[in-house]
């Protein structure tokens, strides 16, 4: 296993069993100089989600071409089911591009069915499977539409059923939640936990971590092309250690300036956030606090997977409630004039 | 295979069902049949039979000339090469002239004959008193020059009429005459394996011409199409959902037979009109007999055109391949064009000298094969392991360029912004294997 400098102190190699679905050994992909994907190595299990995250350019895009063989990398390993990835491979997987991937001028229905006969589908029984998936995406008076009469939201639905009405073992998806309303997101999500309850693999890339958080057992974070944080979500938020809490208290705020305990702190005049320091025990802040004051509230804050991102790759976030204001951080170099 | 069959069925079926596809297979032809005959009406709308007076000292003499001219102008192709005895069983067209004889040479009828041209009573007259003949100077007064072939027609007419006369006058009977002023013809004979074969330069040119007319009319639009289809797919990222699907090769493979097909399909409308229109008309024509083709021909025909087709929209598709927009594609289209132009250009020394060394080796440069080496074929059979080697150079070029278009597509596709430069394309056509 090639050494991934920049993660983070978590189990990394917990799920690394080598009966993944997809196995990702020290991948790297570059275009001329720049580096897309930099040794990136991750494992997704059976039946499992897996959310490939990071900022805009991270390289997820580029590892999920890899990953479904469009494009091949310049070095590391990918084996799909178990073996290297070849072009026998391509029927069992579903793929969804980021952007919409569709002849405009073709009609719905056609389309779907030619996507899905070049999968390996006959036409009767991809024609079958498309009626049900339009009625559930309440697409059916659209068929014999062209897919440039149908909203974005649509056509990323009629895309959607492109990738899955082969019934792939791997779904991938870039992006799949980009231009959905609330209610086809809803949708969405429910079709994927399905999918995967009946032993289907997802693997999808997102931006927005909040998906990524109710939808995913695994996740990889990237940021630049390297791989930040890998491997099981609770594991991870685990590792990341209970580090927050929120106090509402009146009387004696001694307890926040105790050094041992307490990392940093955002006064709120009506509540407190509390970052402890590392190591620190909350029941011992808990005593502290309630010596001195009348405390409302005690209460350990699971932390976000955005506030793990943010922190894994070291950039303060506008967005970030606990852990932003920097009046009262450590002082921070890379932070002019704040 | 059963992907490239969808991918073909789809770019057909996706073509030919469009209104555009439609109109333009009806529409092209009727453009052509309006195009082709409209002038010939228009030229010949306004005009009605000219009205000539022949002033002679004699009304014999006048009654002669009147008649030599009438069938001289019935006979105006006289001297068309390509069908040198086609002249006199044509049927008689209508006439162009009323001949008047006016037996009355004096300067009084001359003035009156003036008055008539300026107000229009008549066209003109030609004065051939036996004075004017004696000096050698006659007159043709009308209100506007004759064109060049009038006026050429016109003299040569008169040239035989005049001497014609003096013959007679000195003692040559009419059928004497006749004989000795009997113009000689020339016919071309050609010797194709060892058999005369007549026929005439300007057919086989038009044969050529025909097949370049096709090639150029099919390479425009359909290259046009495939190029289109190329940037379409590339920038709408239907191409990564295809990719995932079926292999670089079998997505160009199957764009450009499905596209190709289209374009048959057109031409074969167009050449089935174009048979049910033209060839009861052309077959009163005894000129058309002349015209038929070898079954070779044919077969040459329709495999150089094939090729040339496959070649020219592999490289629209290449062009396609490593531009990013429409506009892109367009200037460096004429990459395209050049080889195309060229080999119309190397038709006339092809028609005229097919084995001179320079046009044998032309017809081996696969770019000009299609054209050069069809005509070559069509003017006179060159040596069967030429056209084996032009084949085989002409295909084996088609699939490089297929191979290495797929590349460009499957690399230069993922890259998106901007056009690369010749470097980055050849490190492409290396490092995209897969």
């Amino acid at each position: 296993m090639a050494p991934t400098p920049p993660i983070a102190p978590i189990p990394v190699s917990a799920a690394r069993n080598h009966a993944g679905t997809v196995e990702l050994n020290a991948v790297r992909k570059c275009y001329d100089d720049f580096v897309a994907v930099d040794n990136i190595s991750f494992s997704i299990q059976p039946g499992k989600i897996y959310g490939l995250l990071g900022p805009n350019g991270a390289g997820k895009t580029s590892t999920l071409r890899m990953i479904i063989g469009i494009i091949v990398p310049d070095s590391g390993q990918i084996t799909v089911f178990g073996e290297p990835l070849t072009r026998q491979h391509k029927d069992r997987f579903g793929y969804l591009p980021e952007e919409r991937g569709l002849y405009k001028k073709m009609k719905v229905l056609e389309h779907v069915l030619f996507l899905a006969q070049l999968k390996g589908l006959s036409a009767a029984e991809a024609l079958k499977r498309a009626h049900t998936w339009f009625e559930r995406f309440e697409l059916s008076a659209w068929t014999g539409k062209k897919v440039e009469e149908l909203s974005k939201g649509m056509q990323q639905k009629v895309q959607f059923i492109s990738a899955i009405l082969h019934e792939p073992e791997l779904i991938v998806m870039d992006e799949p939640f980009s231009g959905l309303d609330p209610a086809s997101t809803v949708l969405l999500k429910d079709v994927l936990l399905e999918l995967a309850k009946s032993g289907k693999t997802i693997l999808f890339s997102t931006h927005g971590m909040d998906q990524a958080e109710k939808l995913c057992h695994s996740i990889c974070l990237i940021n630049h092309g390297r791989a930040v944080l890998e491997g099981d979500l609770n594991q991870i938020k685990a590792s990341y250690g209970n580090c927050n809490v929120q106090i509402k208290y009146d009387g004696d705020a001694r307890f926040l300036h105790e050094s041992r305990l307490v990392e940093s702190f955002n006064d709120y005049g009506n509540y407190v956030e509390v970052r402890l320091a590392p190591g620190a025990d909350t029941q011992e802040l808990l005593k502290l606090a309630s010596a001195g004051a009348r405390l409302s509230k005690f209460e350990v804050m699971e932390p976000s997977l955005e506030e793990i991102f943010i922190d894994a790759v070291g950039k303060p976030a506008v967005s970030q409630p606990a852990v932003s204001k920097p009046a009262v951080r450590k002082p921070e170099m890379s932070q002019p004039n704040a | 295979m059963r992907n490239l069959w969808l991918i073909v069925k789809r770019e057909y079926l996706e073509r030919v069902r469009t209104r555009s596809f439609l109109i333009l297979t009806l529409l092209l032809p009727a453009i052509m049949t309006v195009v082709m005959i409209l002038p010939a009406k228009l030229a010949t709308m306004g005009e009605k039979a000219q009205h000539l007076v022949v002033v002679t000292s004699t009304p014999q003499f006048g009654e002669m000339v009147r008649q030599r001219f009438l069938a001289a102008s019935a006979a105006t192709d006289l001297d068309d090469e390509a069908t040198p005895e086609t002249s006199s069983p044509k049927q008689p067209p209508e006439p162009e002239y009323t001949i008047d004889v006016d037996a009355n040479p004096t300067e009084a009828e001359r003035a009156v004959l003036r008055d008539k041209v300026t107000s229009q009573q008549i066209d003109g007259f030609l004065w051939l008193s036996d004075d004017a003949i004696a000096s050698g100077k006659v007159t043709w007064t009308s209100r506007r020059t004759p064109f060049f072939s009038d006026r050429s027609r016109l003299s040569e007419t008169l040239n035989r009429i005049i001497q014609f006369e003096r013959l007679s006058k000195n003692g040559i009977t009419s059928d004497q005459a006749d004989a000795l002023l009997k113009p000689i013809k020339i016919e071309a004979v050609r010797m194709e394996r060892g058999r005369e074969a007549k026929g005439s330069g300007g057919g086989k040119f038009l044969e050529v011409v025909v097949m370049v007319m096709l090639l150029y009319m099919a390479v425009l639009f359909y290259g046009i199409s495939v190029m289109r289809s190329v940037l379409e797919e590339k920038n709408s990222r239907i191409l990564e959902v295809l990719l995932s699907s079926a292999s670089s090769t079998q997505l160009m493979t199957g764009k450009l037979l499905g596209v190709g097909a289209v374009g048959l399909t057109q031409i074969l409308v167009w050449v089935v009109m174009a048979v049910a229109f033209a060839l009861p008309a052309m077959a009163m024509q005894p000129s058309f007999a002349e015209l038929q083709i070898p079954l070779g021909v044919l077969v040459a025909f329709a495999v150089f055109f094939l090729l040339g087709y496959l070649l020219y929209s592999t490289m629209y598709a290449a062009v396609g391949a490593i531009t990013t927009t429409e506009q892109e594609g367009q200037q460096l289209q004429f990459l395209i064009i050049v080889p195309l132009v060229l080999s119309v250009f190397m038709l006339a020394p092809v028609v005229r000298n097919p084995d001179s060394p320079a046009m044998v080796w032309m017809s081996m440069v696969p770019f000009f094969a299609p054209v050069v080496m069809y005509a070559r074929i069509v003017v006179q059979t060159p040596p069967l392991w030429q056209i084996a080697l032009s084949l085989l150079l002409l295909i084996a070029t088609i699939a490089g360029l297929l191979v290495m278009c797929a590349r460009i597509y499957r690399i230069g596709i993922l890259i998106y912004g901007k056009r690369p430069n010749l470097p980055e394309i050849l490190k492409w056509l290396k490092y995209a294997k897969a």
